[in-house]
Parts: C-alpha cells; structure tokens; sequence
C-alpha cells in the first residue's frame, strides 16, 4: 500500500480512471480487505464534503457603475463643443501673437536706421524722418487685413490708444478704415496712417468675439456633459 | 438570456448582462470563499473583489466553463485575503480549539427544517468539516473545495488552478486522506453510517 495506491482509489471514486485500471482496481480491492479500508475512509471524506450545505450569499455582489468604473456615455454634442472651445482658444492665442509681433516685425524693416529700441509704437519713425516714405511699401501686410479694420472702424482706437499713439492718431483712423475700403488709394503712403494700422492687424472685436465663442461653448459643453451624467447615474441608481 | 449570450454582452461592456451572471453565481463564489477562509465577512469581501475582477477581466474569458473561470478569480481573492492576513494577524472571534470543545454555531448557518437537536449536530459537524479543512495546505483545500464541494471535474479544476491534471489527482487524494484523519477527532459528530464503517474496519 504505498500513495500511488490512494491516487488510484481517489480517482476510482471519482470515476476518472479508465475501464481497465478499474477492472484492475476493483479486483485487487475484491483480495485486499486493507486497500478497501483505505478506499471506504476517503469515500467518507469525500462524502461529507460534499454533503456540506451550501450557503446563501449574504447579500447580492451584484456592481455598480461607480464600482465598475464605468463612465456615463457622453452627449453627441459634447465633442463639437469642445472642439468649438479648443478651436475658438487656439485663434485667440493666434491673435495676440499676431497683434504682438507685427508691429515688431514692422518696425524692424522700416526703422532699420533708427535705434531699435525705440518703444512707444510709431514714435521711433516720428523722429527719423526718412522713416515714413519707407513705412510705405511695408503696407502689404496691413492692406490684407484692411478688411478686419473696415468692418470695426470704432474699434481701431483702442489698441491704438493702449500703444501710447498720440490723440492725433485715433483722430485719422476713419480716413484709414474708408482709405482700406477703396483699396489703399495713393495718399495713405503719407506715412501716418499705415502705422496706426500695423499697430493692431487684428481688431480687438475679434479677440472679444473669440473670448465670448470661448465661454459660451465651454460653458454649454461642461453643462451638457454634467446634466447628461446626472440623469445617466439617476437611470443606474433607478436598477 | 442563455450563459454565452450573457457572457458576450459583459464582454462588451454591458454591466446589466454581467450582474445578471453575478446573481446567477454569487452563491457558488460565496461558498468557495467561505470554504477557504473560513470567515463569513472576509468570504464576501473576497466575493466582492472576484466579481470586480471579474468584470475588468472578462474579455480574457475565451470559452470553457465560465464557472471554473469565476472559481479561479474567487480563489485569487482568497489567496489576497489570506496573504493579507497573514500580515495583519487578527485573533478569531469564534474560539477554534484542537477539540471543537468551544465551537460556536452561528446563527448564519441555522437550516430552518431541522429540529434544534439536529441542527445543533448538523452545525457542529459543519464546524468540524471547515476546521479540518483548515488544516489543510492552502493549495490542498483549493483543490478539495473545488471538487469535493463545488462538484468541478479534474479537468476544471485543473484549468481554473493551472496547474497539471496529475498534480490535481495527488492533491485531492492526499487532501481526502488528511481530512478523514482530521474528522477522526470529531468521532461524536460523525453520522451513524459513517462511524459504522470505521467500527467495521476497526
């Protein structure tokens, strides 16, 4: 009687050894009275276990979203929002970067003579004389966006004013906006008007106008994704 | 809903589907965990976490028997719970003497068909079962829950444990032959047919 012995009886009980280990089993069981007292003590075993009663759960396993991690399905409307906000977000920051560099880049070409660091806008040119038949030529970027200006003529002070451009200036801005309309007849090369222009190529309506879609749109999203997850956990807490 | 169909839809997500088989499962998982631990609370907590890891994981579930793949997840909690008691150390609250002498019958495990007599036998030897089973090596009571109280073929047993069919056998007859030395101490409790066959062979 060694191990093996007990393997063979636990399988045989189990109905797991094949037609003839049996056969072999069961006549060696039939002229060993020791191997049939080892057979019956695991069948006992055996036999308790699996009369052992089964237990109800105490309680029902069954998971909560929240348990499973599950997020609410977002809104249809969610992604065009945010995308709306990015988008709106992305061409602010292209406004200011414009409005910031080009009148450096501006004053870089037309003031080369003159020192560089002449701050306080067009004042750097007012000194230098030669400086404003240059300034001419450099109309081209300013003349893409005559349009901008033309559609906000009112506006144009504003930047202009924060640039720390004398009154004079805010006082040739509608000559400027009406000079943009008809396509930048001769007399805006008199120097002064394009570098009211250069100051802001893009109007501060604009950058107001991004600010607003900003708002609006990440307001609108965050709320629609907010009530649709309140009403969404309110349909699971429901089940 | 069939099993598969269930399955299938958990699988995608569908957390209803997947509670559906929680409810159909929760008995089983509960009874294992109970079987080796041993201890009604941290058998459910146990459950519990099956279940969680259960639905993170079900899309590894590739067909066979979902049950022997719950069972592996159950037995996986077990193993997390035991080894977290073995760092934290917790004094039981039912005394679990070598003699059985002081074993509690909690009221949890009364069968509301037996007269108070029986049930009071019917407890103790339950208590006597588990504490033997105890006793066993952890991966020896696994395989012994799995087959002997749960009813999985070797086959199952051997894939929810991952381990060789051969191993599987020796673990379950060296588990059987421990438990009925165990019992041994428990003789009083034992049934009548079951005394009777160890007088014969006495």
């Amino acid at each position: 009687m060694n191990f093996r012995d007990v393997e063979l009886l636990s399988a045989y009980l189990d109905g797991q050894l094949s037609p003839s280990d049996s056969a072999r089993l069961e006549s060696r069981l039939a002229s060993d009275p020791q191997l049939r007292a080892v057979m019956d003590d695991l069948r006992s075993a055996r036999g308790l276990l699996r009369k052992l009663p089964q237990r109800r759960a105490p309680r029902n396993f069954t998971l909560t979203p929240k348990m499973a991690g599950l997020k609410a399905p977002e809104p249809r409307a969610y992604p065009t929002l945010r995308f709306a906000t990015a988008l709106a977000t992305l061409l602010l920051v292209v406004t200011f970067a414009v409005n910031g560099l080009t009148p450096l880049a501006t004053r870089s070409l037309a003031a080369a003579p003159a020192p560089a660091y002449g701050m306080g806008g067009g004042g750097g040119c007012d000194n230098c004389g030669g400086g404003a038949p240059e300034t001419a030529p450099q109309e081209s970027p300013a003349a893409t966006l005559a349009p901008f200006a033309a559609m906000a003529p009112t506006e144009t002070p504003g930047p202009v004013t924060s640039l720390a451009v004398p009154t004079q200036a805010a006082d040739l801005t509608q000559p400027t906006a009406e000079a943009n309309a008809k396509s930048l007849p001769p007399e805006s090369g008199n120097g002064q008007p394009p570098q009211v222009r250069n100051e802001a190529p893009i109007p501060f309506t604009w950058q107001i106008a991004l600010i607003v879609i900003i708002l609006v749109c990440g307001a609108t999203a965050w709320f629609v994704r907010f009530n649709n997850e309140r009403k969404i956990r309110k349909q699971w807490d429901k089940k | 809903m069939d099993e598969l169909a269930l399955i299938a839809s958990a699988q995608r997500g569908d957390l209803d589907a997947f509670n559906t088989l929680v409810l159909a499962y929760q008995d089983t998982l509960f009874n294992t965990a109970l079987r080796i631990l041993g201890d009604e609370d941290q058998a459910a907590d146990a459950t519990q976490d099956a279940f969680l890891s259960a639905f993170r994981g079900i899309n590894s579930f590739r067909g066979g028997s979902f049950k022997a793949w719950l069972l592996r997840t159950v037995t996986n909690a077990c193993y997390d719970e035991l080894r977290r008691r073995k760092r934290r150390p917790t004094t039981p609250l039912e005394p679990n003497t070598g003699d059985g002498d002081e074993m509690d019958s909690p009221r949890w495990l009364a069968d509301p068909s037996l007269t108070p007599e029986q049930q009071n036998e019917a407890d103790e030897l339950e208590h006597a079962i588990q504490h033997c089973l105890e006793n066993l090596p952890v991966e020896f009571r696994t395989v012994v829950v799995m087959a002997d109280i749960q009813g999985l073929d070797y086959v199952e047993v051997a894939g929810a444990m991952r381990v060789p069919l051969g191993t599987i056998k020796s673990r379950l007859a060296r588990a059987r032959l421990r438990l009925r030395e165990c019992l041994q101490g428990f003789w009083e409790l034992l049934p009548a047919s079951f005394r009777l066959r160890e007088e014969t062979n006495a």
